[in-house]
């Protein structure tokens, strides 16, 4: 039993962080200098960490992306949307015809191309596979022609194509007859509407099909194949949701806020109610962390996460959670002025919009209640 | 980075496991419960024969040279097990005084025979009014020519009943609740004026209020240093900690599985109690707060092993969570097997006293958060941008 990094690790640590100090646009320029971030990034070789040799991605051990991610989360980045790197780039790199990655793999390489995801339908939220959108192969078998609609569409109103989920037959069981489809969001009969959620958010949106034509050279893999690569995807999706990482640095930078919150003449950091519901939270994150090395370190030795990696993403987002419901404590009165003017400490309403964006954290890539019955079914066969 | 056992810890654990499964039904436990002596001196010589009672100790103490890491195995198949033999008492508390604090010739005349099996010792360190802190300590001990005269009673103390030595924190100078002023003495049970009332502990295992009415130490009984004995006692209860917690998460492991193996057989309303969708987020729940005091307990141990100085506060983290996740997968485990989760036919039931029992030990789990908020690090308000991360 040793928890040590070896010297190739250390010094790969080494390495982010002297990267990191130079290439890093900090503060305003986070959003000025976004260009040149990306090009150093590219030029490292850092640009698809998750992405395979093949395709042009770094190769690291399952020990160097979790250095990254610990040390990359010390720090803001400029955010990348998940949806093409992250979630379709692996699925194409595994299941679509050389064509195809040649086609979308280096515009998502890029961010040329935004990317939606086309999954949950009004009928099929956790239960995924009941999914009805329909896509029909017209008799000359070139294209398919998509009815139906999607919700809880991240970013669909500016998104430039979608991945999608699509029923091409009924017949037997709801996982089977579910075909991936990739489509350009400005194809005639595509509609979007967007969703407010809480607090007047635009983020999400529900996407409507009426009569839309998709080329067949546009679908992946195999007819009714679509649930087993869209699984795939799942766990790729859920790997970066634990976040657990950046949760033990919000704590921190918590604790920091916590000390301009005036009580009378006191700090709410020396609230001893406060005080401890903080220490309840980083004794947990305390123990996840070391649950994510667990599970870092069966990668490494036997090639798959022991079961210890179920719980990540089920407790990484509660501690999320509960670092937005302290956030929002800590806030107290000012956790309410809304709108654009700036009144009280600025985190005050960041704890207010945490507390209602962060909400989904425990509901998308599979529910709370799923990953309870995926531990009950997987681990103690049930 | 592994969490794998190395060759001697895999054979260490399955030579515990195999001797548990042979000994320890929980019938035959019973009625070794209830002997006498309250656990068996044949086990005893067996756990010597092994090697086990010289596990922490040097080799050059004449031990086997073992770290916390492998005392903390050693403590997850015993509680697997839920000995009655003094294991904890003699070579975990006594060892960790010795070890931390005993002179040349204390540890000569002690751990040999400890390792051995042919003598017994423990520590009485608990007072009643001082609920969980080890400053408060009312039991004096008086300079009396070259040696010292110890006054007082000592609480709850793990089989000194068939200890032959009793290390006791007494003070030698300060006020009862000072930091400074404590002193441990290594005392013989024979001397004059030591006396026992002895009792069983709800969990089958035998304790002590030990009353010391002017019993004469000479200065070579001091442990550790004059007046600076609570490092000493803060040092015994870490590792006491350590090996508590091992031992409580090896009974949190049988206690989520016996209850998910119960709810697979047991029917009602026509379906298997583990078809339940409300049992089985329970019994996932009572998976994952078990896997997380395995981490802390992995976390917790190494650093101390390590000697860093992060462990002491990893230590109150542990007793805290597996304080607060013993209760929740305690109560499910008998919860989840209705009426017979009640009775003391099944093991899971002395494993959900054990785990209470375990709590109240050097502090429960609201004292331990207590300890570490305090310890809690605070960084400094660089006075950045005042947004939260991005997360």
């Amino acid at each position: 039993m040793d928890i040590s990094l070896n010297k190739e690790d250390l010094a790969f640590e080494k390495e982010v962080e002297d990267f990191l100090a130079e290439h890093l646009p900090r503060g305003h320029e986070m959003w000025t200098k976004r260009a040149e971030w990306f090009a150093a990034l590219k030029e490292k070789g850092w640009d698809v960490i998750n992405w395979s040799k093949e395709f042009g991605g770094p190769d690291w051990s399952p020990t160097q992306h979790y250095i990254w991610d610990k040390v990359s989360c010390r720090e803001v980045l400029p955010p990348v949307m998940p949806f093409g790197q992250v979630m379709l780039a692996p699925v194409l790199m595994k299941y679509a015809n050389k064509e195809q990655q040649e086609r979308f793999l280096p515009d998502i390489r890029d961010n040329k191309v935004m990317w939606c995801q086309g999954y949950s339908e009004p009928g099929a939220g956790s239960d995924l596979a009941s999914l009805k959108c329909k896509a029909e192969l017209t008799d000359d078998g070139k294209h398919y022609i998509i009815n139906g609609t999607k919700i809880w569409t991240t970013m669909g109103h500016v998104a430039n194509w979608i991945f999608c989920l699509t029923r091409t037959s009924s017949d037997g069981p709801k996982q089977e007859g579910i075909t991936f489809l990739l489509f350009d969001m400005k194809s005639p009969g595509v509609e979007v509407k967007p969703i407010y959620t809480l607090g007047g958010s635009h983020h999400v949106n529900q996407v409507f099909f009426t009569d839309v034509k998709v080329p067949v050279e546009n679908r992946i893999g195999d007819e009714g194949k679509g649930w087993t690569y869209a699984k795939g995807l799942l766990q790729h999706e859920r790997k970066g949701i634990a976040g657990i990482s950046r949760s033990v640095y919000a704590l921190e930078k918590l604790k920091e806020k916590a000390q301009r919150v005036p009580v009378g003449d006191s700090r709410l950091i020396d609230d001893a109610g406060f005080k401890k519901k903080i220490a309840v939270a980083e004794i947990e994150l305390l123990a996840l962390e070391f649950t994510e090395l667990r599970s870092l370190a069966d990668m490494v030795n036997s090639g798959s996460p022991g079961s210890q990696s179920s719980i990540l993403k089920l407790k990484g987002t509660e501690m999320q959670q509960t670092i937005h419901e302290l956030t929002l404590e800590a806030g107290g009165i000012y956790a309410t002025p809304w709108g654009n003017k700036k009144f009280g400490p600025k985190f005050s309403k960041g704890g207010m919009e945490m507390y209602l964006n962060g909400r989904p954290a425990t509901i998308y890539g599979g529910c709370s209640e799923v990953q309870k019955d995926v531990i009950a079914k997987r681990v103690l066969g049930l | 980075m592994d969490f794998n056992l190395s060759e001697e810890q895999t054979l260490l654990k399955d030579s515990v496991e195999k001797f548990i499964s042979a000994n320890y039904d929980l019938n035959d436990r019973r009625k070794l419960a209830q002997t006498s002596l309250g656990y068996s001196e044949d086990f005893w010589k067996q756990y010597a024969d092994l090697g086990w009672l010289g596990l922490p100790f040097s080799e050059s103490e004449g031990g086997f040279g073992g770290d916390l890491i492998d005392t903390m195995i050693m403590m997850e198949q015993l509680g697997k097990g839920l000995i009655l033999e003094p294991y904890y008492a003699s070579v975990i508390l006594a060892g960790a005084a010795l070890r931390n604090g005993g002179t040349a010739e204390q540890k000569d005349k002690l751990i040999g025979g400890i390792v051995s099996g042919e003598i017994k010792a423990t520590v009485a360190y608990a007072e009643e009014q001082a609920r969980f802190n080890l400053n408060d300590v009312a039991t004096t001990a008086e300079k009396s020519g070259d040696g010292y005269v110890i006054s007082g009673t000592k609480s709850v103390v793990a089989n000194a009943e068939t200890a032959d030595f009793i290390i006791v924190a007494a003070r030698t100078s300060g006020d009862r609740a000072d930091a400074k002023g404590i002193t441990l003495f290594l005392v013989d049970t024979k001397s004059e004026g030591v006396s026992l009332a002895n009792y069983p502990t709800v969990d089958a295992l035998r304790a002590s209020e030990v009353t010391f009415a002017n019993v004469q130490v000479s200065a070579s009984d001091v442990m550790g240093e004059l007046d600076n004995g609570l490092g000493l006692l803060e040092e015994i209860r870490d590792e006491a900690i350590l090996a508590l917690c091992a031992e409580a998460v090896g009974g949190m492991d049988l206690l989520y599985q016996d209850t998910v193996e119960y709810c697979k057989q047991r029917e009602q309303f026509g379906h298997a109690l583990s078809d339940f969708q409300t049992l089985k987020h329970r019994f996932s729940e009572m998976f994952i707060e078990a896997e997380q005091c395995r981490s802390l307990l992995y976390r917790a141990t190494l650093e101390k092993n390590n000697g860093s100085s992060e462990a002491r506060k990893l230590i109150h983290a542990l007793k805290y969570k597996v304080g607060k996740a013993g209760r929740f997968i305690g109560q499910g485990a008998v919860q989840s097997h209705g009426g017979m989760g009640v009775t003391e036919e099944l093991r899971i039931g002395h494993y959900f006293i054990r785990l209470a029992v375990i709590d109240s030990m050097f502090g429960n789990f609201d004292y331990h958060l207590d300890q570490y908020t305090e310890l809690m690090t605070i960084p400094e308000d660089k006075g950045e941008e005042d947004s939260m991360p991005f997360m």
